[in-house]
């Protein structure tokens, strides 16, 4: 759970990352954009967790899965980013699958994923 | 290290991102794939919003006023508007109420000169008064 405050907001520094890659070299980001950015990324991540977890409910289900994730970018208008998330979803799988098959134990091995480090 | 970082494609923390999601009450566990998915998106959804945004610079310096206006203008950001709003002025803010008042706009009683500037006013049309 949460513990600080800060825990809830995404790091600044990994959204700023992501915002240069995003646009041409030699753009700059003023400090209030980055805040803004780091700001919105982070109440995204409860806009869409909300939108899946209402999907979940209303299929009267308790565990949240992929496909809800997917299924409420479409009920929150995002559709433009099923397309590309799927995509992800699949080179994601094959490679959890290619570290299944090499590690044999695959009890342990989906705990190992479940299981992030703490930065 | 857990394994999943060592072969995603990933920039967030995907811890960060579970204490997030876990913070609402109706999420008890995630599992990787969910996790995966809202943390993929959540960085595509950072990457389209600047991309947006920096159709609107001029210069060569990303602001907040072109984040604040995309969000403005796109209905499925309805989401964000209080986070990212709008900044303008004290004296803007004064002649956006007059026009109102002009307009005989009555969507909301109309603030007290002296209070006018406290930002709670401003934030539900989307506007935070800034000095």
């Amino acid at each position: 759970m949460a513990e600080k405050l800060e825990d809830l907001n995404l790091p600044m520094s990994v959204v700023t990352r992501i915002v240069k890659e995003s646009l041409p070299d030699g753009v700059a980001i003023s400090k209030e954009a980055r805040t803004g950015l780091a700001k919105a990324a982070s109440v995204f991540v409860l806009y869409v967790t909300s939108a899946a977890t209402n999907i979940v409910k209303n299929h009267k289900r308790k565990t949240l899965t992929g496909p809800d994730v997917l299924e409420a970018m479409k009920d929150i208008e995002f559709d433009r980013f099923v397309g590309p998330l799927t995509e992800a979803l699949e080179n994601y799988k094959q490679a959890v699958s290619a570290r299944k098959s090499g590690a044999g134990k695959k009890k342990e091995e989906a705990e190992e994923i479940e299981t992030i480090e703490e930065d | 290290m857990s394994v999943a970082k060592s072969e995603k494609d990933l920039h967030l923390p995907l811890s960060r991102v579970k204490t997030i999601m876990k913070s609402s009450p109706d999420v008890d566990a995630v599992g990787p794939e969910p996790l995966y998915l809202v943390t993929k998106v959540t960085e595509m959804f950072v990457t389209d919003l600047a991309k947006r945004a920096y159709k609107n610079i001029k210069g060569n310096m990303l602001e907040y006023k072109h984040i604040a206006e995309v969000v403005q203008e796109d209905d499925t950001l309805d989401f964000l508007r209080e986070i990212v709003p709008r900044k303008i002025t004290v004296r803007e803010y004064k002649e956006l109420m007059a026009r109102k008042a002009a307009r005989g706009d009555r969507s909301d009683e109309s603030s007290e000169e002296s209070s006018e500037a406290e930002s709670s006013d401003g934030s539900s049309s989307g506007v935070e008064i800034i000095e």
